[in-house]
């Protein structure tokens, strides 16, 4: 395992967790709001919305670690012009910004939902064109051909989409297990609904007010089904393309044989046996247990995490191989 | 636009070229701005007691080729890598971060990491001994004398223009401005049947 | 021509007698004559007025003097007392005899030899009471060190005599005026001599029995590559290499391109490797096993008697012992050489191709095609290289080669060959006189740990011992200087060692060197030498074909550490024997210099500059004024009037002298091989192809050892630039490795009953299945378990000497390779 590529490995990673993640809260706002009122959603998804950003940071902090010289950083967006890395990190920083803007006018209902809306929508537009940028830096370098193959931003978006869907449907069944506690210790919605400030704290604790609890759940129900159907197919997607990509490589011949063979042995079986199993199996799973969300919540928290990490890993794996099937052609 | 023209005819893979730049620049272990690759192939027929070769072996000195579309320029997120007036690339080093990109996209590893400085370092075709009227250091090492340099279009009148042999990569994608003689055993771009013999050493 | 301690070991000196039988072939004539238009070469390709680095506080001339066969100038820039950079020879206009001479990789790392971690400090004694090899030492003061080896000197001359005194062979220091004598064997000639040695590893085979075949006590040159350019139409390089073993600029890397780029000559490489010589220079390529070289000149005397095609006049004329008409008087029966191919002789085997084929593994077609292409591509230069001598047959592979070019009567004739090695000028600068040894024995130069260990036993039947019956003593005083003979350049490193160890045998070594190597470990006293950039020296040039030269040595910088140039060590030791006077005649170092310089140079070379004007000219060339050399020339001529130092005065197919030597000498290990034969006839000997190629043989893979461009022999084996460029392999035949699983760049395992050795492979199809090498020179790294992992070849090879020579016999080693 290349651990030198380590700090890259875990920020593409977990920036495109973050960018899914923001997409499929996206998402269900957009057609949430086709059915349900905007308090059941901001009941269930607003809390999400603080995990992304957190992650984010640590994401972009790691990537610090991929430079040698970091006294020189306010260099690296110097080159917009013709770097997809000057662009990336353009798009990241925007994406960051932008995401904690976001989170902020959202959280606290500054402005009107029409013009948070279009921040969102803009906030996602630079996340896509971050998880883009990222794919572009390594598929345009046409001397790696193991790099400059269409499956890279395919493999990129997919990442983004499976663990975006599972980092959302996570967040969203913790929350509503975390709420549901607090009606058990006989928590009522009353101190918002008194107008009272609370913290953030509060305010994503406290459960919803009984008046909206059949619709949250009904929410939930969808959401999360909606999520691990995305997350299958999106899974089934790459683990379809892998082989054709392999085969295409094989076809290349040259150096690209030399990052074929990387991709085999016990860590590339691992990859995808995880995938398979946190976004397949598990997934079908939670379909069925989703149609009652608040009899299975606690199963709903365990499976969901399970999915979480298990996909975390395989992906995390999966870039580990990525970087270590760099195999550039000439000398 | 300047660049080189080496003779595989004449070259033994001795590395004085190698070793002439690294004393110049005092490069430290890992960082060789010029490098010799072996590409060697063939085999032996044997038949009872005896054995009959086939067999090929020829060496390549590369440093950079200050091509005509550097491809580490283009990536270069900081515009450390850059080009000169007179059309030769090299690092400024007061805006290289050392993410160490140009590394990734070079197919003939001019770019190389400096671990003690955290930046990235090249050949610049001695931009200092130009100046002064000499030529670059790897040229006047050569016991072989199989390396040249000069104005580009001066090296093709001279020298031709060929350069797409094994094992380099595909001239059209960076352009490179260098001439290359062929050995006579040389095979041309994606015909080769023999591989890297010393990877290891590149 | 003056005396000098190399007249015992390096006979290339008495060459300068030969010097009337080599003459030019022509009206060509000195500098500035350009041959063929040469890429890469010429006035513009020549390195300008380079100055290299604009601070520089000077830059001065100096050289790199290691045994690389050729010695390169270097300029030394130097800023606040350092060496800053090393720039090559910018002189000379590139033309054939005025050529730069750019040094090789190694010359060009420098610095790193100066600057190294490696370097002696300050002198070391052993501690008391601590065994050799315990690695436990004691700084002491030069006084001390001084005091202490005229001391040991002292005791060993007094209690043992001078023949216990012994300096073994060192090329570490090389073919400098001054720096490779050094003053010590002037020193001991002033006490009473010492005991010599004949020969040297480069070449102890051919070097003692080409006096039987040509009468030359040396080696026998063949024609220069200069003149086969000229006037050849073939060139063999023979177990030749000059592409990997004259790496200079300046020498044989120019010249052997020169001829590639000649059309109308066809050049062929034998070698069971793919060299680089093979890669730039040969039109074809044909290799045979090691060891198995008489073999093939058999088989290709065979098919070309057969055939009709050799030069029956010239053998008549200028031979004896090809056929039974012309054998020496009292020569047995059937002993002629024709008898032995015709299967005639005591054999009764007929030498066919089809017969060669088998031993060398060459195909039969092959063998007779280029029979065929010798006979009809003339003139010819059979030039064979130190390979094929250097195993235990080599005094016959040598003979055997030689003899090809008399069957193809090539012999002394523009473009033609004597089958010797290339040819050369010999440079006529003068050398720091060493004086008279007046002890007249002398051993071989491998003998030195037989008569360590059991000196009084050797005779001169049986040891090749010179000048007396047998030994009386033991070698009891032992000086190594600018050498690594006691770790990686002997044989059988591990037995030699041991031997060493045992103080009862060798009582006292004295390690002389600038880097603490492998030898330093096993000495008594160390004491720290510098690096030519911190004295004064002249360097000659050696091999370098028919253009010679003279190198300025400035001293460029102050001694490092506390070190001091030899001379300055021997002539503190010379004042405790009360001999300074006579040891210095009144001079330093650099008056040294001046005085051979001005004195007998200038006298010797017409033109040379005067010392202070080579100081900024560097390097002064002169040519053959002959044009260039055709080796033996006078004797193809007129060979009544110029006959050769033989009893015949002819050519000597068939020796009287071996053939008496052949009944008298002994040999009673009874090694397969070992015996003395009158004709060059092949023998299969131990460890040799056949016995490889057994079944169920032990021990299946040659093992040779090339010399490799990471080093000169174990000179700068330390210096991590080089051994990044050029790391330690053994190079494996891809079908040996699939045979065994061994894929590229893994570590595998060397091993015999002798020893282990541990190293990368490089799997190839550059080498010849069933052979492999490891090219020579690497430093042992010894572990607690005794494997080495430095990759040293002679921790595998044999401490057993050819059988006329008594030389080393380094190619000839059968080993076992596994995955590790």
């Amino acid at each position: 395992m290349n651990v030198a590529e380590l700090p890259m490995i875990l920020f593409t990673v977990i920036a495109q967790m973050c960018v899914g993640a923001f997409l499929v809260l996206g998402v269900v706002q957009t057609l949430g709001s086709l059915r349900f009122s905007a308090k059941a959603i901001d009941q269930v998804a607003d809390p999400a919305l603080l995990a992304i950003g957190p992650a984010m940071v640590f994401g972009l902090a790691v990537s610090m670690f991929h430079m040698h010289d970091v006294t020189n950083t306010f260099n690296v967006i110097r080159h917009a012009g013709s770097s997809w890395l000057s662009r990336e990190i353009l798009f990241g920083t925007g994406f960051a910004a932008l995401g904690f803007l976001f989170a902020v006018v959202q959280l606290l209902k500054w402005g009107r939902p029409r013009l948070r809306q279009a921040l969102a929508v803009l906030t996602a537009l630079v996340g896509v064109g971050l998880v883009y940028s990222m794919s572009m830096i390594y598929y345009s370098l046409v001397t790696v051909p193991a790099w400059h193959s269409w499956f890279v931003p395919l493999q990129f978006f997919a990442t983004t989409v499976i663990l975006g869907s599972l980092a959302i449907g996570t967040a969203f069944v913790i929350t509503t297990s975390v709420q549901a506690r607090q009606v058990a210790r006989g928590v009522t919605a009353s101190a918002a609904d008194s107008g009272r400030r609370v913290s953030l704290r509060q305010r994503f604790t406290t459960p919803a007010d009984p008046a909206v609890r059949d619709e949250v759940e009904a929410l939930l129900a969808v959401s999360v089904r909606g999520i691990v159907v995305t997350a299958f197919v999106a899974s089934a997607a790459l683990l379809v393309a892998i082989p054709l990509y392999l085969s295409g490589l094989t076809a290349i011949g040259g150096v690209a044989l030399q990052s074929v063979e990387v991709y085999s042995g016990a860590l590339f079986v691992a990859r995808l046996g995880l995938l398979a199993l946190g976004a397949g199996l598990l997934a079908v799973f939670t379909y069925f247990i989703a149609a009652k969300p608040r009899e299975n919540l606690g199963r709903l928290v365990v499976v969901l995490t399970t999915s979480l990490v298990l996909v975390f890993i395989a992906e995390v794996l999966g870039r580990a191989l990525f970087y270590e099937s760099m195999f550039r052609v000439g000398v | 636009m300047y660049g080189f023209y080496f003779d595989q005819t004449l070259c033994n893979g001795c590395k004085a070229c190698q070793i002439a730049c690294k004393d110049k620049h005092n490069n430290p272990l890992g960082v060789n701005w010029r490098r010799v690759v072996e590409y060697s192939g063939g085999s032996w027929q044997v038949e009872g007691d005896t054995a009959r070769p086939s067999v090929f072996s020829y060496y390549t000195s590369m440093a950079c080729n200050h091509c005509e579309n550097p491809i580490c320029v283009t990536v270069c997120p900081t515009t450390a890598m850059t080009q000169r007036a007179d059309g030769t690339v090299y690092v400024d080093d007061s805006k290289c971060v050392g993410c160490r990109y140009c590394e990734w996209a070079c197919p003939y590893s001019a770019p190389q990491f400096n671990a003690e400085t955290g930046h990235m370092t090249k050949c610049d075709l001695c931009f200092d001994y130009r100046e002064s009227g000499q030529a670059p250091a790897c040229v006047d090492a050569c016991p072989a004398r199989a390396l040249d340099w000069g104005p580009i279009d001066e090296l093709r009148a001279k020298y031709g223009d060929q350069n797409a042999f094994e094992p380099l990569p595909d001239p059209s994608t960076t352009r490179p401005n260098l001439v290359i003689k062929p050995h006579r055993d040389a095979q041309p771009i994606g015909h080769g049947s023999g591989f890297i013999a010393n990877r290891q050493e590149i | 021509m003056g005396v000098g301690f190399l007249e015992q070991d390096l006979r290339r000196r008495s060459f300068l007698k030969w010097s009337s039988a080599v003459a030019g072939s022509g009206a060509l004539v000195g500098v500035g004559l350009s041959l063929t238009e040469m890429p890469g070469v010429g006035p513009q390709q020549a390195a300008a007025a380079g100055d290299g680095m604009a601070d520089a506080d000077r830059t001065v001339w100096s050289a790199c003097v290691v045994n690389c066969g050729s010695r390169c100038p270097i300029r030394l820039q130097i800023k606040d007392g350092t060496v800053e950079r090393v720039l090559p020879d910018n002189t000379g206009d590139d033309s054939l005899f005025n050529r730069q001479i750019r040094a090789c990789v190694r010359g060009r790392n420098m610095r790193q030899r100066i600057y190294n971690p490696d370097r002696i400090k300050t002198p070391l004694k052993r501690r008391d009471g601590t065994e050799r090899g315990a690695g436990q030492w004691d700084e002491i003061s030069w006084d001390e060190a001084f005091d202490l080896f005229a001391e040991k000197l002292k005791y060993t001359i007094d209690t043992y005599g001078n023949e216990a005194v012994f300096k073994v062979y060192g090329s570490g220091v090389w073919n400098a005026h001054l720096g490779t004598s050094g003053g010590w064997a002037r020193l001991f000639n002033l006490l009473g001599g010492y005991l010599g040695y004949y020969s040297n590893y480069s070449y102890s085979q051919i070097g003692t029995i080409t006096r039987f075949h040509y009468g030359n006590p040396d080696e026998q040159i063949s024609n220069s590559f200069e003149d086969s350019i000229q006037h050849g139409r073939m060139l063999v390089l023979w177990g030749n290499n000059p592409q990997e073993t004259r790496m200079s600029g300046g020498g044989l890397v120019f010249t052997s391109l020169e001829a590639a780029k000649t059309a109308g000559l066809k050049i062929v490489v034998v070698d069971p490797r793919h060299s680089d010589s093979v890669s730039l220079l040969a039109d074809e390529w044909i290799a045979p096993r090691p060891g198995t070289d008489a073999a093939l000149v058999a088989g290709l005397v065979h098919h070309l008697v057969a055939n009709n095609l050799h030069d029956q006049e010239f053998l008549d004329k200028y031979c004896i012992g090809f056929d039974e008409e012309h054998m020496p008087p009292g020569a047995p029966a059937n002993a002629s050489y024709r008898s032995y191919l015709e299967g005639k002789g005591p054999d009764g085997i007929e030498k066919t191709p089809e017969w060669a084929s088998r031993i060398t593994g060459v195909p039969t077609e092959v063998i007779k095609n280029f029979a065929f292409e010798l006979a009809t591509t003339k003139p010819v230069n059979i030039a064979q290289g130190w390979g094929p001598q250097r195993h235990a047959n080599g005094e016959n592979q040598a003979r055997a080669i030689y003899l090809l070019s008399n069957v193809l009567g090539q012999v002394g004739i523009p473009g033609g060959g004597t089958g010797g090695r290339e040819g050369y000028y010999w440079p006529l600068t003068q050398w720091f006189p060493d004086g008279e040894n007046k002890v007249p024995v002398s051993i071989s130069n491998f003998g030195w740990t037989d008569a360590i260990d059991h000196g009084p036993e050797m005779t001169a039947t049986k040891d090749g011992i010179r000048g007396a019956d047998r030994l009386n003593v033991g070698i009891k005083f032992m000086l190594e200087y600018g050498g690594n003979m006691f770790a990686s350049q002997h044989a059988e490193n591990l037995l030699t060692r041991e031997i060493l160890r045992d103080q009862s045998k060798c009582e006292f070594i004295c390690v002389v060197d600038n880097q603490f190597t492998g030898s330093a470990e096993l000495a008594d006293l160390v004491l720290p030498d510098t690096t030519t950039a911190e004295r004064w020296d002249l360097a000659p040039s050696e091999y370098t074909g028919d253009m010679a030269y003279l190198i300025m040595c400035e001293k460029a910088i102050e001694p490092l550490h506390d070190s001091r140039p030899a001379y300055e060590m021997v002539t503190e030791i010379s004042k405790r024997f009360g001999v300074q006077q006579e040891f210095t005649e009144g001079r330093d170092l650099e008056g040294w210099a001046r005085y051979l310089h001005e004195e007998l140079n200038r006298k010797a070379v017409p033109g040379m500059p005067s010392f202070d004007d080579m100081l900024s000219l560097g390097v002064y060339r002169y040519a053959n004024p002959e044009g260039t050399t055709v080796a033996l020339k006078s004797f193809r001529d007129d060979p009544v009037a110029n006959p050769l130092a033989t009893p015949s005065g002819k050519i000597e197919i068939f020796s009287a002298e071996l053939y008496e030597m052949s009944l008298t000498w002994e040999f009673p290990g009874g090694d397969k091989g070992d015996r003395v034969s009158a004709l060059p006839e092949y023998i299969a000997t131990w460890e040799g192809a056949e016995e490889a190629r057994e079944p169920d043989a032990k021990y299946p893979i040659q093992l040779i050892g090339h010399h490799y461009k990471a080093r000169t022999h174990s000179t700068y084996g330390n210096l991590t630039n080089l051994q990044e460029a050029h790391p330690q392999l053994v190079w494996v035949n891809q079908f040996d490795a699939a045979d065994r699983g061994i894929a590229d760049g893994d570590i595998v395992e060397l091993f015999n009953d002798r020893g282990r050795v541990q190293i990368r492979a490089k799997v190839t199809p550059r080498i010849m299945p069933g052979v492999a090498s490891l090219p020579q020179g690497a430093w042992m790294k010894v572990d607690a378990q005794g494997v080495d992992h430095g990759g040293s070849v002679n921790v595998l090879s044999r401490l057993h000497p050819a059988p006329v020579s008594k030389g080393n016999c380094q190619h000839t080693s059968l080993v076992q390779i596994k995955k590790v």
